[in-house]
């Protein structure tokens, strides 16, 4: 395994482990506090694994092949985020328009919603990533 | 991948040289230059010009192109 496949497992078990986390929220519902939390902590915990994954590891080259499959994963990670958003918004929009969720509580819930997304569309784009290196494509 | 094909396995086995040595003469990874080896990936055209270079032979000689598998495929 290299090191991008390594860096690529370590972005997968942050993600996992903070969304998890996030969802596991003590009051059960949505808070500024709360995502806001969740994101820093995501970015604390993607720094301290990547630096961990780097720091063990002696070759860090990176070559056309790599540049390649990362940008597949992003095409795939973005096109998830596109069609998970525009999915989650609909939803959202047919939950307050029957009276599930209060309108003055929107505004958090998109927030909710943009960052389940985000994790969906990181998780695509990391699994992507590691077949075509796991295919050797 | 596609219709190219390629000799660097005979090549290297010629001059005694590891997967590793090659990837490392050639500037990619390791793991580059196995899917390579197996077709699963085509370099580009400057990393193919550097293996040639680095066995001193043609390009034609190192990478060919199938069309009949191609068109088979097809």
């Amino acid at each position: 395994m290299n090191y991008q496949e390594r860096t690529l497992y370590g972005t997968l078990i942050a993600d996992l482990l903070v969304y998890v986390l996030y969802l596991w929220h003590p009051a059960k519902t949505n808070s500024l506090g709360w995502i806001a939390g969740s994101i820093l902590v995501l970015i604390v915990a993607q720094i301290i694994v990547q630096s961990a994954i780097a720091i063990r590891t002696r070759n860090l080259l990176q070559d056309e092949r790599d540049l390649l499959i990362r940008l597949r994963g992003y095409r795939a990670g973005y096109l998830t985020f596109v069609i998970c958003i525009v999915s989650g918004l609909g939803l959202l929009w047919m939950h307050e328009a029957f009276g599930r969720i209060n309108p003055n509580r929107m505004g958090i819930h998109f927030l909710s919603v943009m960052f389940g997304m985000l994790i969906v569309a990181d998780v695509v784009r990391v699994v992507t990533q590691l077949i075509d290196y796991r295919r050797a494509a | 991948m596609g219709g190219i094909r390629n000799r660097i396995r005979d090549l290297r086995a010629a001059q005694t040289m590891t997967q590793q040595q090659l990837a490392d003469a050639i500037g990619v990874t390791r793991q580059t230059v196995i899917a390579i080896e197996q077709d699963k990936y085509s370099p580009s055209l400057e990393v193919a010009f550097r293996i040639a270079t680095l066995f001193q032979v043609p390009l034609e000689d190192v990478f060919q192109y199938d069309a009949a598998a191609v068109k088979a495929k097809k």
